[in-house]
């Protein structure tokens, strides 16, 4: 067969095939314009057809015992459904006045909808009002009452910083989110775990395709999507811990007289967050249904910041909780030994810097060092290892970069050292810097997570983890969609030994040291701590103090700032302490005491009248 | 004018004149459905670019006339190579949209090169085929020629641009037919193919998936693709069999059909000119395909019959797919319709496809006097 012959059989073929596809194509065109012509210009009379999307809801979070922290809860919302024809300016002066929405408002929002799906006037209106439109429904045609799921803060302030807020999507958040799926007028997580698990949370939204009658009445539903509510966070957060910093952080403000505070507690063998707070907060069901601007004004002029994290955005100088890192770094390069004394004469030799009090406390060890938390010992250290090799600790420690946690805007802090120095200053580093490094000051800044992470890896024995506070998204089925596992950032290069040393003085601190008079003899558990005193050059001293317990196998480390609470020891050890409390189900000493006083009154009573009785037998 | 008469009177008439009313309708259409949703002093845009490029494209083809189309038999590994170049850039430097790299930004024209690639393939697939007639017996000797095509193909889909793969499927199926290709070695392919259809699922993009699953049930997704076929279903239905006239339809010109111009522009012939208008315009695109063929059996040499079986297969696999597409009848996979859609790129494509066929039909005359 030559190639010709070959050719023309399949040409042939192929001439037949194209025939076919036409007369299909043409078949096609006759069925829908002509056999079934009707029914489609029927529908297409002024198009009879809308959108009526439903919105999913939102995943819930739950703290790590399954109690609620953030859900939805059904809301009445007030929209306008486009008609061929438009809006009467009557029905719209009428809303106006029911709704309290301006009528340049409305205006605005028509002009501003595209499509056919409702234009939502008022959100999470009260029922009397949805009450008034349904009975006086020729009043307000075209006006329709949906049914949405609102976002639910249900504990309002506590845990805002860490839950986050939703609102509605900006012009700037769709044009880099459209490939994403998202639409003019979706909800959209913009601070916290709402922002950061918003893929997770939001779930798919539905709707129906609706054919209406020409006064936009549903005459039939051709087509109809179920939503799918978001996935569920569960968080590591507990929900007891949590309350108990936030009662415990409004309580010492309002008692010392100051306004801002952030607080973390972590599992440091884990990573988990177990509870994080930050002072002052705000209510975030304030922004669901948009924040207005008296609100957000109140928000804004606050000269604290309730808006920013302070727990990962907040950089303060670690003050004397650094000595943990400039102890571990004395002991690891051998500059000191446990039992060498160093003589306090109330200033260092060398430089004449003291205690903040201008104390003297004789000669001290690096147990005694620690728990009494002494300058002049550690300006000492610092003297020994110089700044390269306090850096170098610092670093160890994980201090000056992000910890990486689940949430936005965290800051990374910065670590005293000559290459900072030169290249913000432009000159030589002194020693005098040298000491205040030593001590926290100076350069030295940490957010108070990174502060709960340094006492986390002295807790854990060296191990550093990465904080995270989700443990597993699951949908609404019940699959888990994504575990999350602790994650070992680093291991300090340093021996064991000198580790445990370290541990030991830390122990002291609440035994007989700067933590000692509020722990008292008796607190059940076994508390390492520290405190500290940040220098503040724009106001009183930040007060710190970071813990863990119990000591001999740590589930919880604490991280406290009080800023301008003045010495740590007063103003941030009562609310660790309290956390504290709350982690290890101890009651309130003065609850305690108040229970039993009345538990004796009510005895002594019952005795007396036991008394009576029997007297008056007599 | 550097073109005699003598010339036209060997050109094929039908073709030429079937390809330039399909040009002139689709100007008249994209005007009735760009009219409306576009601010006045640049109401006509998209009606004066697209025949600009028109008359662009006619003058550049007149000019090629002038060569030989043997002579693209010696470039065509040339161009091969220069194809994958083009496609690798698309992947670095390509703009993208709607999750897709498609595009490159040269000066004030936006290149979509998967467009070019289409021609490009059918002639270095011609140029490999030509002397393999009949000689396409077993698997071994297929897979070379499946890789060849296989090198593009994926660089095409990992975009992604399935509508243009797919395409790339046909060319290849259809030149391999005409090829003599070995029926049951073809047959073992498709049910292979059929086969292998689960797992060509995992390679596709989430939205790919949905398309899929929106054909098979509209309802699936009624407010997102969904959404199209049914208001496209509606406006080709409700033109019924006159339409309700140029610039009336209220489908097309009150934006409840999405791209309308574009991917959707048959719909609004459908609703605007009726089911006689559909007809018209089906059977132009009848005329245009047959010829094809004509000139593939008529062609000279393996070359010349293989381009020209390339071409018709392209085009035919084109107007299949959006056609359907538009009445519901196949999956939405943003294929232009040839000739018609507004686009550039795919413009320029398709004349330069017609060139090649009108060259092939002309060298064949000149040896027949």
């Amino acid at each position: 067969m030559s190639d010709k012959d070959i050719f023309s059989g399949r040409l042939r073929v192929l001439s037949i095939v194209i025939v076919l596809v036409i007369t299909v194509l043409i078949a096609r065109m006759g069925y829908l314009q002509v056999y079934d012509g009707e029914y489609y210009a029927n529908l297409a009379d002024g198009n009879r057809i809308r959108l009526v999307p439903s919105v999913a809801p939102r995943g819930t979070m739950y703290d790590r015992n399954g109690n609620i922290l953030v859900t939805n809860h059904p809301g009445f919302t007030v929209s306008l459904l486009p008609l061929t024809e438009p809006i009467s300016e009557e029905v719209i002066g009428r809303l106006s006045a029911l709704l309290n929405v301006p009528v340049e408002e409305i205006h605005n929002k028509i002009a501003a909808h595209i499509g056919f799906d409702p234009i939502r006037i008022k959100t999470d209106v009260g029922p009397e009002l949805t009450t008034i439109i349904a009975e006086q429904k020729d009043l307000y045609p075209g006006v329709v009452v949906e049914v949405l799921p609102i976002r639910d803060y249900i504990y309002k302030n506590q845990g805002a910083h860490a839950y986050g807020y939703v609102s509605e999507i900006s012009d700037a958040e769709l044009e880099k989110k459209k490939d994403e799926g998202y639409k003019s007028g979706d909800i959209i997580g913009k601070f916290g775990l709402e922002k950061v698990y918003d893929q997770y949370l939001r779930g798919t939204n539905g709707g129906e395709q609706v054919e209406v009658d020409v006064t936009g009445k549903p005459v039939q539903v051709l087509g109809k999507k179920n939503p799918i509510p978001g996935n569920d966070l569960h968080l590591t957060i507990d929900l007891e811990i949590q309350a108990a910093a936030e009662k415990a952080i409004d309580e010492q403000l309002v008692q010392i007289g100051a306004h801002a505070a952030a607080a973390v507690a972590l599992n440091p063998q884990t990573g988990e967050v177990l509870a994080i707070v930050s002072r002052p907060a705000f209510d975030p069901n304030l922004f669901v249904n948009g924040i207005s601007s008296k609100d957000w004004a109140l928000i804004n002029n606050n000269p604290y910041y309730p808006m920013d994290n302070k727990a990962i955005t907040g950089e303060y100088p670690p003050g004397s909780t650094f000595k943990i890192i400039t102890g571990t770094a004395a002991l690891s390069e051998g500059k000191v030994t446990p039992e060498e004394k160093i003589f306090d004469s109330g200033h260092h030799w060398i430089i004449p810097k003291g205690n903040a009090g201008g104390e003297a406390l004789g000669w001290l060890n690096f147990e005694e060092a620690m728990a009494h938390s002494d300058n002049v010992y550690f300006y000492e250290m610092g003297n020994r290892l110089g700044i390269d090799q306090i850096e170098r600790y610092a670093r160890m420690f994980g201090m000056g970069k992000l910890t990486g946690i689940d949430l936005p805007y965290e800051a990374e802090g910065l670590v005293a050292c000559k290459a900072y120095k030169k290249r913000v200053f432009e000159e030589d580093w002194y020693l005098a810097e040298t000491f205040d490094a030593a001590i926290g000051q100076g350069f030295n800044l940490v957010t108070p997570l990174q502060a709960a992470s340094i006492m986390g890896e002295v807790a854990a024995n060296g191990k550093r983890y990465k904080p995270y506070l989700v443990n597993k998204i699951v949908d609404v089925n019940g699959n888990v969609v994504k575990q999350f596992q602790p994650e070992l950032l680093s291991q300090l290069d340093v021996e064991d030994r000198f580790i445990r040393l370290v541990q030991a003085g830390l122990h002291q601190v609440t035994k007989y040291g700067t933590a000692a008079f509020i722990f008292g003899k008796d607190y059940p558990v076994e508390i390492a701590g520290k405190t500290g005193t940040a220098e503040n050059p724009h106001g009183r001293d930040h007060g710190w103090f970071v813990a863990y317990g119990p000591f001999n196998n740590p589930t919880i480390v604490v991280a406290v700032i009080v800023e301008q609470g003045g010495y740590g020891s007063q103003s941030a050890v009562p609310i660790g302490k309290k956390i504290l409390d709350a982690a290890f189900h101890i009651p309130d000493p003065a609850q305690v005491a108040a229970q039993a006083k009345a538990k004796a009154e009510a005895e002594a009573r019952a005795r007396a009248a036991a008394t009576a009785q029997v007297q008056k037998k007599q | 004018m550097f073109f005699d008469k003598k010339l036209l009177r060997k050109m094929d008439v039908k073709l030429l004149l079937a390809v330039a009313a399909i040009i002139i309708i689709s100007l008249i259409v994209i005007g009735s459905a760009t009219h409306v949703n576009t601010p006045s002093e640049e109401r006509y845009w998209f009606v004066q670019r697209q025949g600009v490029f028109a008359l662009i494209n006619a003058g550049i083809a007149i000019f090629l006339m002038n060569f030989d189309y043997k002579m693209l038999q010696r470039y065509g590994h040339k161009m091969y190579v220069f194809n994958l170049i083009m496609l690798l850039a698309v992947m670095f430097v390509g703009q993208s949209a709607l999750g897709a790299q498609r595009w490159i930004q040269l000066g004030p024209v936006t290149l979509q090169p998967s467009e070019f690639s289409k021609i490009i393939m059918i002639v270095s697939l011609a140029s490999l085929l030509q002397d393999k007639i009949g000689k396409l017996n077993t698997l071994s000797d297929l897979i070379p020629v499946a890789a060849y095509v296989g090198v593009p193909f994926v660089l095409v889909m990992k975009q992604p641009d399935l509508g243009t793969s797919l395409v790339f499927m046909a060319i290849f199926f259809g030149m391999i037919f005409a090829c003599g290709i070995n029926l049951k070695l073809l047959a073992g392919i498709f049910g292979t193919g059929l086969a292998c259809l689960p797992l060509l699922w995992h390679v596709l993009k989430d939205y790919q998936k949905m398309r899929i699953m929106v054909f098979l049930d509209p309802n699936v997704d009624p407010l997102g693709s969904g959404y199209h076929i049914i208001q496209s279903k509606i406006a080709i239905g409700s033109g019924m069999l006159f339409g309700k006239g140029l610039f009336e339809g209220t489908q097309s010109q009150l934006n409840f059909l999405p791209e309308n111009h574009t991917d959707f522009i048959f719909a609004v012939v459908g609703e605007e000119w009726g089911f006689i208008g559909t007809l018209v315009l089906l059977l132009l695109y009848l005329v245009v395909l047959w010829r094809g063929i004509q000139i593939a059996r008529q062609a000279q040499d393996n070359f010349g019959m293989l381009l020209a079986v390339g071409i018709t297969s392209m085009l035919a696999f084109h107007v299949l797919v959006n056609v359907g597409m538009t009445a519901g009848i196949m999956p939405v996979t943003g294929i232009p319709l040839p000739f018609m859609s507004y686009g550039v790129s795919a413009l320029t494509t398709n004349i330069l496809a017609i060139t090649i066929l009108l060259n092939i039909y002309l060298r064949n005359q000149k040896l027949q006097f």
